[in-house]
C-alpha cells in the first residue's frame, strides 16, 4: 500500500536581479509546486509581472482566436526549436492577422452582398407572371397604377362595370395584379380592389423585364456564391499551412506567459524576493543544484520543516508503479488523497476489477470488450483515454477468470447442467458439471458455477467478499489512524469493528450449532461495542446496523450478474428459436435472427461496461471508502510545463 | 400453477410466493426511484456548478440504492423459502 510522494518543502531566496534566471531554472524543471504568497503584515509584498508580460498575453490572446477561428485541434506534432519559433513569431503572426482578416471582411462584404441580390429577388418575383417593364409602371400623369396581390379572385367583368378605361394584368395562379385605370376612376376601383383584399406591392426602382432582371441576379448569386467558396477554400488552406506554427507559438508563449506572471505569486521586498513551495524530497537536491548553477550561487535554497498542521496543505503526487497508475484516475474522480494519509490506488487496482469480474463473468463479453479496449488504447493516442482503456482492460481479465469459473460464453453456459429436469447440453461438449458439496438452501455447490441455479449460495459468496472488502478498509482505517494519533485510538475506532463482526459471526455460529459459543459470541460482541462507543462517542453504535448494509450491498454483485445473464440468454432464446422454428429447415427468419443476436448481444456489451462497472465502483466509493478514506488532497502542480510541439 | 384443491378466489402457495417477492421488488425499487430521482437532480445541479464534484454526487445518488438490494434479498429468501 503505498503513500504519496514525500514532499519538501522548499524556500528560495535571493536578489531581485536574479529571479528572471531562478524562474527559468525552475520551469525548466517542472518540479517545484509553488505556493502562492497571500500578503499579510510581514511587509513583504506580490510583485509586477515581467515587463514582457503585457505584449506576451496580447499575442497569446491573438493567436488563441486564430486558432479557435481556423478550429485547430492539436495533431501529432511537429517538434520545433523554441528559438527560431520566436524569430519567426512577430511577423508570421502580423500575416497571418492581416490575411485572415482582410479574407473575412470581404467574404462579410460578400456575404453582404448575397443578402442583397436575395431580396431584390424577391421583390421581383411576384412580377414575374405577368412580366412587363418595370419602366411601364411609373411616369404617368393621367393613370394610376395598382400593383399587388388579392386575396379572392378578380374578373375583368368587375372593372369594366366601374370604368371602360383600363388595362388589367392578372395571373389567377399567384393573384398578382397590375391595374391601370385613369385617376378618375381610382378611388371607386381601389375600393373594389380592397373589398378582394388587396395588398399592394412595392415596384422594384429598376427597370427592365422581370423575367430578364432574375436571370441576371441569379447568375450574380452564383458568381458571389463561388467567390464566398474560394474565399474560405484559401482559408482552409491557411489552416493546414499555419498549423504547426500556431501550435507551437501557442506552446512558446504559454511558457513565457507563466514565467512573467510567476512575479505574482512570490513574496517580495524592495530587493530581495522568496520563492516558496514544495518539492518532492527526491527531487530536492536536483532543485538545489538547478537553482545554484543558474545564478552561479547567488541564491539561497533552503528546505523547511514541516510541521504537524502543515502537513494537511501539502500537495500530492501519487507514487504509484505504471500498472497501478491507471487507477488513480478512479481516485481522483472521487477525491485526491491527503497527504498524511494512505494512498488506496494498490488496492481498489485489486478490488475494482475483481468486483467487476465477478459481476460480469462472461468469457464472451470479457472478450469483445477486452479486444474493443486495446483497439482504442492503440488507435487513440489522447492520454486522458488511455488509463479508462488500462482499467477496462483489468476489469476484462478479471471477467475471463470468473467467465471460466462461471463457465458462461455470450449467456450461453460452457458446461453441461444435471438437473432434476435432466440434463442440459452446453457449449463445449464433454465439460460436466460436478458437484462439489451440498450448500445453502439445498443448493448444491458446483464447478463450474451455474450462478442462476445457485442464487442463495452466491448471495451468501457475495456477502463474504463483501465483509472481506470491508475488512480491508477497517485495516486501511487502522493503520491511518494508528500513524497519526497512536495505536490506542486505532484499536478503539476501528479494531472495534473487527472485534463486533468477530462477535457476531460467533454468536451465530453458536446459535446455530447450539453451543455456549453463543454467550461467547454475545460477550465479544458487547465488549466491541463497548469499545466502539469509547471510540467514536454515542455516534459509533448508532452507526452500526449501517455494517450490516454495507455487508448485504454486496449482494448487488450476484444481482447485476443475473440480470446481464437472462438478457444474454433471452436474446439467445430468441434468436434460436427462430433460426430453427421446426428444427428442419433454415429459412428467411434466420438472417432476422442474427439481427437480433447481434444487436441483442451489442446492447449487452454496452451494458456489461455500464452496469457492473458503476456497481463495482459503487462499492468502493462508498462501501470500501467508508470505512477509512477521507480525501481532499491538493494536487502537486509543479511550475513548469509539459512541451509537445517545441523543444529549446 | 393451480393444483385444484387449493385453486379458487386465492392463489395457491406458489403463487403468492411469486406475488409476495414481486411486490418485495416492485416496492423498494419504486422507493429507491423516488429517493435517487431527488438526489440525482441536486447532483446534477451542483456538478454543472463544480465538475469536481462528480465522486461525491454518485454517491449521494446511489445511497438508496441500498433499498431494493434489500427488497431483491427478501424477494429471494422469499422464493427459496
Amino acid at each position: 500500500m503505498s503513500r504519496p510522494k514525500e514532499m519538501t518543502r522548499a524556500v528560495i531566496v535571493g536578489h531581485k536581479s536574479i529571479l528572471k534566471e531562478t524562474i527559468d531554472a525552475l520551469h525548466d524543471t517542472n518540479l517545484f509546486h509553488v505556493e502562492d504568497f497571500v500578503e499579510d503584515e510581514s511587509g513583504f509584498k506580490i510583485s509586477k509581472p515581467f515587463k514582457n508580460a503585457e505584449e506576451v498575453s496580447k499575442k497569446l490572446v491573438k493567436i488563441r482566436s486564430i486558432a479557435n477561428y481556423l478550429g485547430i485541434d492539436s495533431k501529432k506534432p511537429v517538434v520545433q526549436k523554441t528559438d527560431s519559433v520566436l524569430r519567426e513569431l512577430d511577423s508570421k503572426l502580423d500575416e497571418l492577422d492581416r490575411t485572415i482578416s482582410t479574407k473575412t471582411e470581404s467574404i462579410s462584404q460578400l456575404e453582404n452582398e448575397l443578402k442583397d441580390l436575395e431580396s431584390q429577388k424577391r421583390e421581383i418575383l411576384p412580377y414575374l407572371s405577368i412580366n412587363l417593364d418595370f419602366e411601364y409602371y411609373r411616369g404617368y400623369e393621367n393613370l394610376r397604377v395598382f400593383a399587388g396581390t388579392v386575396k379572392g379572385s378578380l374578373e375583368a367583368s368587375q372593372i369594366s362595370s366601374i370604368t371602360q378605361a383600363y388595362e388589367l394584368y392578372y395571373d389567377p395562379q399567384s393573384k398578382a395584379v397590375v391595374l391601370f385605370v385613369a385617376k378618375s376612376d381610382a378611388d371607386k376601383v381601389y375600393e373594389l380592389l380592397q373589398g378582394l383584399g388587396f395588398k399592394e406591392l412595392r415596384v422594384p426602382e429598376r427597370g427592365g423585364v422581370p423575367s430578364e432582371l432574375l436571370r441576371f441576379i441569379e447568375q450574380k448569386e452564383a458568381e458571389v456564391t463561388r467567390r464566398i467558396e474560394s474565399l474560405k477554400g484559401e482559408i482552409e488552406s491557411l489552416k493546414a499551412r499555419y498549423a504547426d506554427f500556431i501550435l507551437a507559438s501557442d506552446e512558446v508563449l504559454s511558457i513565457e506567459n507563466q514565467k512573467a506572471e510567476l512575479p505574482l505569486r512570490i513574496a517580495t521586498s524592495a530587493n530581495a524576493f522568496i520563492i516558496d513551495g514544495w518539492t518532492p524530497t527526491e527531487d530536492y537536491d536536483r532543485i538545489v543544484s538547478v537553482v545554484n548553477s543558474a545564478t552561479k550561487g547567488k541564491a539561497y535554497v533552503t528546505s523547511l520543516e514541516i510541521h504537524h498542521e502543515e502537513e494537511d496543505h501539502a500537495p500530492v503526487e501519487y507514487n504509484n508503479s505504471k500498472v497501478v497508475a491507471p487507477m488513480q484516475q478512479v481516485m481522483d474522480l472521487y477525491s485526491r488523497p491527503k497527504y498524511t494519509e494512505i494512498d488506496p490506488s494498490s488496492a481498489i487496482f485489486i478490488t475494482f476489477p475483481l468486483i467487476y469480474g465477478m459481476i460480469l463473468g462472461d468469457i464472451g463479453y470479457a472478450l469483445i470488450l477486452g479486444v474493443l479496449a486495446l483497439a482504442i488504447r492503440t488507435l487513440v493516442k489522447s492520454d486522458a483515454v488511455k488509463p479508462l482503456m488500462d482499467i477496462l482492460i483489468y476489469c476484462q481479465i478479471w471477467s475471463i477468470i470468473f467467465g471460466v469459473i462461471y463457465g458462461e460464453f455470450l449467456g450461453f453456459s460452457l458446461a453441461s447442467l444435471h438437473t432434476v429436469h435432466g440434463v442440459t447440453p452446453g457449449l463445449i461438449p464433454g465439460w460436466e458439471t460436478i458437484t462439489l458439496f451440498e450448500s445453502i438452501g439445498g443448493e448444491e455447490f458446483t464447478f463450474p458455477i451455474h450462478r442462476s441455479h445457485m442464487v442463495m449460495t452466491m448471495i451468501g459468496l457475495s456477502v463474504f467478499v463483501g465483509l472481506l472488502h470491508l475488512n480491508l478498509g477497517f485495516l486501511l482505517g487502522f493503520s491511518n489512524i494508528a500513524r497519526h494519533h497512536g495505536m490506542k485510538h486505532a484499536v478503539l475506532e476501528k479494531g472495534s469493528w473487527m472485534i463486533i463482526e468477530l462477535g457476531a459471526i460467533l454468536a451465530a455460529i453458536g446459535y446455530f450449532g447450539g453451543s455456549a459459543l453463543m454467550y461467547i459470541g454475545a460477550g465479544v460482541l458487547v465488549l466491541g461495542i463497548v469499545m466502539l462507543t469509547m471510540g467514536e462517542g454515542i455516534k459509533g453504535p448508532i452507526e452500526l446496523p449501517s455494517l450490516m448494509g454495507n455487508a448485504l450491498s454486496y449482494a448487488r454483485i450476484i444481482a447485476v450478474g443475473l440480470s446481464s445473464i437472462y438478457i444474454a440468454g433471452t436474446v439467445n432464446d430468441i434468436a434460436f428459436s427462430m433460426i430453427w422454428p421446426d428444427h428442419s429447415q433454415i429459412g428467411f427468419a434466420a438472417v432476422a435472427a442474427i439481427i437480433v443476436f447481434i444487436l441483442g448481444h451489442g446492447l449487452n456489451t454496452v451494458l456489461s461496461i455500464i452496469a457492473p462497472g458503476l456497481h463495482a465502483l459503487r462499492l468502493q466509493y462508498v462501501e470500501f471508502f467508508g470505512k477509512f478514506y477521507e480525501g481532499g488532497g491538493k494536487k502537486f502542480n509543479p511550475f513548469g510545463y509539459i512541451r509537445k510541439y517545441t523543444e529549446e | 400453477m393451480t393444483d385444484g384443491a387449493t385453486a379458487g378466489l386465492f392463489l395457491d402457495a406458489a403463487g403468492m410466493k411469486a406475488l409476495g417477492a414481486a411486490i418485495a421488488i416492485a416496492t423498494t425499487g419504486y422507493a429507491s426511484a423516488i429517493a435517487e430521482r431527488e438526489i440525482g437532480t441536486a447532483a446534477i445541479g451542483a456538478m454543472a456548478e463544480n465538475e469536481g464534484l462528480f465522486g461525491k454526487g454518485l454517491i449521494l445518488t446511489v445511497i438508496p440504492e441500498t433499498i431494493v438490494i434489500f427488497g431483491l434479498v427478501v424477494a429471494l429468501l422469499i422464493n427459496s423459502a
